[in-house]
């Protein structure tokens, strides 16, 4: 009894020591991986990010252009002409007959008004 | 004990599959083979080439003439389309789509063995997007730029064309391709196994660069003006072609150029090569009398002649040098002041004698004829002015009024506005400005002087001489506008012709040229038509009613005063009713 006692102490008695440098490595290198990973996760999103955005500017600038253009062709003269008459605004510059030119010194008793005729 | 055999052959094979995993890594990643490399490489690498889109046309307003926007080809994937689509939904949908014929599409869709055929090219996006919307498997849209010209007809000969390969072909387009053209952008990365962009891995990344924007000196309203004006010219006198110009004496810019017959811009490829003809700088014909007034401020600038000098018009026919010149009407005694005002051929021709040969010729040169103008727009024709040793001894006689000399109309134009701005011929310009798209101004022309061929004060003369044209009496009472005095000059030149020599007798090129007001003069319009066919053929019946109509709106749109007005008030009457003061300066 004794002597199956004394093997039984001795086995309890085995101390493994904790590798601590080892562990340090472990968790640094986990660290390290893991810290990798995220950058890449990072890199990946704001990469798509990027390009999104890329797309979402070059989709605003085509629309933007082709915008101006239909604004552009929709203001022609001739076109505003066609609309005018389309709603029978007889809309035009006034001649000669319908032109008052009042002389420097307007808004005096002096002032000289002469009809173009 | 018992399982440490077992548990280090276990760990041998493990270290040994991992150390070979590992070696192999280390091989592919540090050491791989040429070839392999080779393989790898080309299939990853990721090379777009990004054209910049050309810059945009705008007139000196900043309204937008021309532009690239986007566009696409419609194309398909035939395999595709009969594997896994339903070629009868995609016939259907283009067809109805594109109006095109539906034997034609179907053949295009039933071709097994081909993976891409173009459908339809430069598709605007209004056309495709309905297409798009429909998700129909096979069909792809290729992105492609298209110049797109808004404004379509109006300045046409001004503006130009890009073709569809983005190179400037007529026109500013073509003037200012090196500046409109965009740089191309690159884009050099790798892309992953679905053929996306590993971003990481982006090398080269340099982004397109716009074309330049260029604005012009033309005025859109102006333009409207001036092509109406000519339309309506050629709905009445039905000329093979008509163009009008109108300038800014004193800088010299062009605010517009308009020429019949025209075309759409956006439909250039369907024009017939007679039409984009710009007869305003690269028609060069005989001028008729519009060249006296030259001839007449050259004579009294050197003192041949004075205003109140009287000469013998010999009852409209004068023998002289074995030939008989002759006036459209007979006059007898003139002054020179109404040689111009009747436009007397045979007083044209004494004054001319009056001052010879080389001085005519001196003066011919001075105004800028035989010469181009260095207008900034290409196919500018220098015209035609003989040197004196080839002049006949009626040459003289026939330069004085406007024969054996070809121009065209913008040294015309050019040659009037030397006597509008006080004897100082100015360069045309039509470019206002080229600006980059970071808003830096590389090129802005400045107003300059060509020449002076008359000092201020025989310009002061003329211009009053040149009044009474449009005065009654005068060859040009349709040009006289209310509130402004208008000078100018007729001209009415037989055409010649080239085949059996001499001159046509029912052809003929009618003109007016002018400025206003005289007193201070801003604007000088030129009108031409050339061949009119019916109604008459006068340059005083034909052109000067229109250059009446152009100067009238421009007038009034660029609030040029009247004579003896600095401020312009302006009240408008309603039919006589009492108005309300509703503008001013």
């Amino acid at each position: 009894m004794k002597k199956r006692q004394r093997v039984r102490n001795r086995k309890s008695q085995v101390k493994i020591p904790f590798p601590v440098v080892l562990a340090n490595i472990l968790v640094f290198v986990a660290v390290f991986g893991l810290s990798y990973v995220w950058l890449c996760a990072r890199c990946d999103t704001l990469g798509q990010e990027i390009k999104r955005l890329e797309t979402v500017q070059r989709e605003a600038h085509r629309r933007m252009i082709n915008e101006q253009d239909r604004w552009s062709s929709q203001v022609t003269p001739a076109n505003l002409d066609r609309a005018l008459k389309r709603h029978n605004l007889a809309m035009k510059l006034p001649d000669g007959q319908q032109i008052i030119r009042v002389r420097n010194g307007v808004g005096t008793a002096t002032a000289t008004l002469a009809y173009n005729k | 004990m018992k399982y440490k055999g077992r548990t280090i052959s276990t760990s041998v094979v493990i270290a040994a599959v991992f150390i070979g995993l590992g070696v192999r890594l280390a091989f592919l990643h540090l050491r791989p083979s040429p070839g392999t490399m080779e393989r790898i490489a080309t299939g990853r690498r990721l090379e777009q080439e990004t054209r910049g889109p050309r810059g945009r046309i705008f007139d000196r307003n900043g309204s937008l003439l021309a532009v690239d926007i986007a566009a696409k080809h419609v194309c398909a994937d035939p395999k595709f389309i009969q594997q896994y689509g339903d070629v009868e939904a995609v016939c259907d949908a283009i067809c109805s789509q594109f109006g095109m014929n539906r034997a034609t599409v179907r053949e295009m869709l039933t071709k097994p063995d081909r993976q891409y055929v173009r459908i339809q090219k430069f598709v605007r996006e209004e056309m495709f997007d309905p297409l798009r919307k429909k998700n129909l498997k096979g069909l792809v849209f290729e992105d492609v730029p298209i110049r797109d010209y808004p404004k379509r007809a109006l300045g046409a000969h001004v503006i130009g064309y890009a073709n569809f390969e983005g190179v400037g072909s007529a026109g500013i387009e073509q003037r200012m391709n090196t500046l409109l053209q965009g740089v191309a952008g690159l884009r050099i990365s790798q892309k992953d196994g679905h053929r996306r962009e590993i971003y990481q891995l982006r090398t080269v990344d340099i982004d397109p660069q716009f074309g330049s924007d260029v604005y012009l000196t033309i005025d859109e309203q102006i333009q409207h003006f001036a092509e109406k004006a000519i339309d309506n010219l050629n709905t009445k006198y039905h000329p093979k072609a008509a163009w009008a110009i109108v300038q800014n004496v004193r800088t010299g810019e062009i605010l517009a150029m308009a020429s019949l017959p025209t075309f759409d811009l956006n439909r250039f490829s369907t024009a017939p090569a007679e039409w984009m003809r710009n007869r305003a700088i690269n028609y060069t014909y005989e001028p008729g009398s519009t060249m006296k007034a030259m001839i007449v401020a050259s004579a009294l600038d050197c003192g041949a002649v004075r205003s109140t000098d009287i000469f013998d018009c010999e009852n409209g026919a004068w023998f002289y040098g074995g030939t008989t010149l002759h006036d459209s009407h007979p006059y007898g005694r003139l002054s020179v002041a109404d040689i111009i005002k009747k436009s007397s051929n045979i007083g044209a021709a004494k004054v001319a004698l009056q001052m010879g040969n080389a001085k005519v010729y001196q003066s011919l040169k001075a105004f800028g004829f035989g010469d181009r103008t260095g207008f900034d727009l290409p196919g500018e024709d220098a015209g035609i002015v003989w040197k004196t040793d080839r002049w006949s001894k009626i040459s003289i006689t026939r330069i004085a009024m406007g024969h054996e000399v070809l121009v065209t109309s913008m040294q015309m134009l050019s040659a009037i506005g030397a006597i509008a701005n006080d004897g100082i011929r100015m360069k045309p310009i039509i470019v206002r400005k080229v600006v980059n798209n970071q808003g830096q101004t590389l090129l802005a022309p400045q107003p300059e002087v060509l020449s002076r061929p008359i000092r201020p004060e025989t310009a002061k003369q003329m211009r009053r001489l040149m009044a009474r044209v449009t005065q009654p009496g005068g060859t040009a009472t349709a040009a006289a506008l209310p509130g402004y005095l208008v000078a100018g000059k007729t001209g009415t030149a037989q055409k010649v012709n080239l085949e059996h020599g001499g001159y046509y007798h029912d052809k003929f090129i009618a003109s007016f040229v002018g400025f206003l007001p005289v007193e201070n003069p801003a604007i000088s319009i030129i009108v031409v038509a050339d061949e009119p066919q019916q109604g008459g053929y006068y340059g005083g019946t034909v052109c000067a009613p229109y250059f009446r109509e152009i100067a009238d709106q421009t007038v009034r749109y660029l609030r040029i005063p009247p004579e003896g007005f600095t401020t312009e008030y302006v009240t408008e009457i309603d039919n006589g009713g009492s108005g309300e003061e509703n503008s001013s300066d």
